[in-house]
């Protein structure tokens, strides 16, 4: 596309270190089912380029939605103009640049069936059929489906020369019913925070017996016992439930950038600073997390990131060592690292590119276990599926959790139903309590598209994955 | 602006078949300057516009939105929501569009934060950083400047504009384990005086110096505006009235009684002309004086225009929030009780039990001990789980209301008996 060239001349006549241009365009569709009333059925799209300058150490970032050659260049103009005024309060010689070299590659999400093709009536009577299952509940007061479909197409230059025309999507359903009974009102999910993929996935799922088993479900909770006081007990955390639990305690926390001190203000920083690289010890023996951009479905998979790095693998946390971060190319020399580990993420096209979680997972464990196994071998304890109420501090040592769907476990074996159940840890008791992974059979991803980070709030998206896992000695207890 | 999107308005009026529609139009012009650590990281400026349309045939909706303004543009989205709207099915709560209303007229654009220049923003980073480079810590924040336009038209009549400016400037300051921040925002940046919030700043925290370690307890607590801000604005999502009428939080069966604590009222108000108010909501529910709650009593809940319709209620919606303060000082606050705790914000509050109405979050930026009248020293960050609404009947003094967001106006309150369940390590 010729504003690509139009833009990189701009930038180089005008004396910019480095530049680049995002030109992209992001298509959502909507569709919001509440009990049969179709709230929100919309497709909505934003296109324009958003172009960085880079010079003296500092950074100016313009956007524009206006297509022709004066304003590309009167864009990149105005980066430049911000990237000298953000020189004005640089520390010493202000940023430097992780080295890479220049690409032309192609990257598209595989979709065997693209959603965005589907026919609308399609995609509406199944979720109409879905959400009347749950209403035939006596009971389930409220039934929502929402589902989300979103694609970004970008094309993408820099003055190194390097050339890319990236197309990632995902897609997201989402059901939830609520049962209203008896002075209480429990609601029960089913969501496994969306995949990079199409139409193919939402056809394996079977969604009509999903909502029955929640629709179910959500009865069975909103008549469950609470548990009363705060004890120590065993837990047990199913693959979607942890998806988020690493989220917060693990991903966040190893974002270089919160690491460096650079969401000091909004997001909070890190306890895991770079003195603790290669020495401190954030889980037990068995727990390694892998950071890995090239995961298949993986929804922050891309071929590239925002900087223009390729994806990779990498041990984060090793033989439950903190061994290694996400990182950026702005962010990677602030400690010494000569590469980047490619985590650099925009969502929108006015969106400057933020650190961000790249696709981060659990390794499954290297013994032979299954769930079933596992539960057997709990005396006691709690086992808590899908993802509830969380909170982390803003250095991201101490969480409170809550979960979705929860089962005392007595002697081996599930005993009853709870509801209300919360657990509070911290960083780095929790993953040190870490006592059995089950095996790679049992691993499963489970994604976040709605990761709010960064002054204007960008929403980010990534994937996580776990096998069941049980954890020794946290503090649970119901709420108040 | 305003000629643009009317103009727009137009070819939509014309060009449209469906029955009925909505058309939303916002255009935002932003400069946004993120600095960390004493040095810019992030620094972004650019304009965008956003037009948004909901169609109806019958009852049978479509909605599309983009950022493009030519005609092409602007027939493919009347195509795309038409097309939608037919393939759909119907939906039984469906409300038609709103007819001609008169709307307050309100003052949301202010001169002073129109003229700000870039340069002048990058020149309040440097002092801020300065400030924080004299005692050896490092200053993070960000300073922000927005022009909003935004204008609702609908098929049966209703036609809407209003515009604002926004201007915003936080510090956060930290050096070992002192943390702490200020935030300033509102439409005016003529009433921005950086010198007062680099003292409050400096204040705060040359107040955390010592330290101590405190174990979470039950506990008379003052709450600071900022702080108070992020935990009612959540016991405000929970009042929806559809909800509370099915039954699904804490507010069922509570509108006309005395739900929460005597000294609490909660409302929206045209009368505070430092606050932004708009003059209509997202779906076009004119804004009114309106007490949410008044001494305690539940006055009026937020209604959708659906549930509205349906059970004959009048719509309303939040457009700012002004919670009525006392003339308590916190010296006064610290005498009315043998202990507690100050707290200068919380962070990452969520729901854990929408039905009982409790929540979850931990302090940040600074948590104070006080005993026998006076400050004695600072503590480590807290969680605490608990129930807003309750919170209000355990209430003991408030203070003066003052501007804590650009359309928000909160005291200083004193509440008993606070429940902190857990530390964290800083
Ligand atoms: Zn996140």
């Amino acid at each position: 596309m010729k504003y690509l060239d139009i833009a990189m001349e701009a930038a180089k006549s005008l004396g910019a270190d480095y530049a680049d241009i995002r030109i992209q365009k992001s298509t959502t569709q909507t569709i919001y089912l509440h009990n049969l009333s179709l709230k929100n059925t919309s497709t909505d799209s934003n296109e324009g380029y958003g172009i960085r300058v880079f010079k003296d150490g500092a950074w100016g970032f313009a956007h524009s939605n206006v297509f022709n050659a004066d304003q590309v260049a009167a864009t990149v103009k105005r980066a430049m103009d911000i990237a000298l005024l953000s020189g004005k309060a640089k520390k010493g010689n202000g940023l430097t640049l992780a080295a890479e070299r220049s690409y032309i590659a192609t990257y598209r999400t595989p979709v065997q069936c693209d959603p965005f093709q589907i026919p609308l009536k399609e995609k509406v009577d199944l979720m109409m059929e879905v959400n009347r299952m749950m209403m035939n509940y006596e009971g389930i007061r409220q039934a929502v489906f929402y589902l989300l479909m979103h694609k970004d197409e970008k094309l993408f230059a820099s003055t190194l020369g390097t050339r890319l025309d990236i197309t990632t999507q995902f897609i997201n359903p989402m059901i939830t019913a609520t049962a209203v009974m008896d002075g209480d009102s429990q609601s029960r999910t089913f969501d496994e925070g969306g995949r990079a993929t199409g139409w193919e996935w939402i056809s394996q799922l079977d969604l009509s017996e999903k909502a029955k088993q929640i629709a179910e479900e959500a009865i069975i909770k909103v008549k469950a016992d609470t548990l009363k006081e705060e004890q120590r007990r065993t837990l047990i955390l199913d693959p979607n439930h942890l998806g988020l639990t690493m989220h917060e305690s693990v991903g966040h926390p190893t974002e270089l950038d919160r690491v460096l001190g650079w969401e000091a203000d909004y997001a909070g920083i890190s306890f895991a600073t770079p003195e603790k690289l290669g020495n401190y010890k954030y889980g037990s023996d068995i727990v390694n997390f892998v950071g890995d951009n090239t995961l298949s479905e993986g929804l922050a998979t891309a071929g590239f990131d925002d900087d223009g790095v390729p994806n990779q693998r990498w041990y984060i946390i090793k033989n439950g060592i903190l061994n290694e971060y996400g990182s950026t190319r702005d962010t990677a020399p602030q400690i010494g690292l000569v590469h980047s580990r490619g985590c650099s993420r925009a969502t929108s096209y006015y969106n400057q590119p933020i650190n961000r979680i790249p696709n981060l997972y659990l390794l499954p464990g290297e013994k032979q276990l299954t769930p079933g196994q596992l539960i057997a071998d709990t005396d006691d304890g709690v086992y808590i599926q899908g993802r509830g109420s969380f909170s982390i501090d803003q250095h991201r040592v101490n969480f409170q959790f809550g979960g979705d769907f929860f089962w005392e476990i007595k002697n081996g074996k599930l005993h009853r139903p709870l509801k209300k159940v919360l657990y509070k840890s911290c960083n780095p008791e929790f993953w040190n309590s870490c006592d059995a992974i089950c095996d790679e059979r049992f691993w499963r991803p489970f994604g976040v598209v709605n990761c709010g980070k960064g002054q204007p709030n960008q929403t980010g998206r990534m994937t996580h994955g776990a096998a069941p896992a049980r954890f020794r000695n946290i503090r649970v207890g119901g709420s108040q | 602006m305003k000629t643009r999107f009317e103009s727009i308005a137009e070819y939509i009026k014309k060009h449209v078949k469906a029955d009925d529609y909505n058309l939303h139009i916002s255009a935002m012009n932003q400069h946004e300057t993120r600095f960390a650590q004493n040095a810019i990281t992030q620094h972004i400026a650019g304009e965008n516009i956003n037009i948004n349309l909901e169609v109806a045939f019958e009852n049978k909706t479509g909605r599309c939105s983009i950022n493009q303004t030519d005609e092409t543009a602007l027939a493919n989205l009347i195509k795309t929501a038409e097309e939608m709207a037919i393939l759909n099915q119907p939906d039984p709560e469906y409300v038609e569009s709103p007819k001609a209303q008169t709307y307050p007229e309100v003052q949301n654009k202010m001169k002073n934060t129109l003229e700000l220049k870039p340069e002048q923003m990058v020149e309040i980073i440097r002092k801020s950083i300065a400030n924080g480079e004299k005692q050896g810590a490092t200053v993070s924040g960000m300073t922000e400047k927005h022009q909003v336009d935004v204008l609702f038209s609908t098929k049966n009549g209703f036609q809407g504009f209003y515009d604002l400016t926004d201007f915003g400037h936080s510090m956060t300051m930290k050096k070992d384990h002192i943390e702490t921040k200020v935030s300033f925002e509102s439409k005016d940046y003529g009433t921005f005086d950086l010198d007062k919030e680099i003292e409050c700043l400096n204040s705060q925290f040359d107040a955390l110096k010592t330290t101590q370690p405190f174990d979470a307890c039950k506990i008379p607590v003052i709450i600071r505006p900022a702080a108070l801000m992020e935990f009612y604005m959540f016991m405000m999502w929970m009042m929806n009235r559809r909800q509370a009428d099915e039954g699904m939080t804490a507010f069922t069966d509570q509108l006309g009684k005395k739900f929460l604590g005597e000294k609490f009222s909660l409302m929206s108000t045209l009368s505070m002309p430092e606050l932004v108010t708009l003059p209509f909501s997202r779906d076009s529910i004119v804004s009114e004086e309106t007490y949410w709650i008044r001494n305690g009593v539940v006055e009026t809940m937020p209604t959708p225009r659906y549930w509205a319709k349906m059970k004959n209620l009048k719509p309303a919606s939040p457009f700012n929030i002004f919670i009525p303060g006392g003339n308590a000082t916190e010296e006064e606050m610290m005498k009315m009780v043998p202990r507690g705790l100050i707290v200068n914000r919380f962070w990452y509050i969520r729901p854990v039990d929408m039905k009982a109405g409790e929540l979850t979050g931990m302090t940040r930026d600074g948590v104070l001990y006080f005993e026998d009248g006076k400050v004695k020293h600072a503590v480590n960050n807290l969680r605490f789980n608990e129930v807003p609404h309750d919170t209000t009947r355990r209430i003991l003094a408030l203070g003066e209301s003052v501007l804590t967001d650009s359309s928000v106006k909160l005291p200083t309150v004193l509440v008993d008996g606070f429940n902190f369940v857990d530390k964290t390590t800083f």
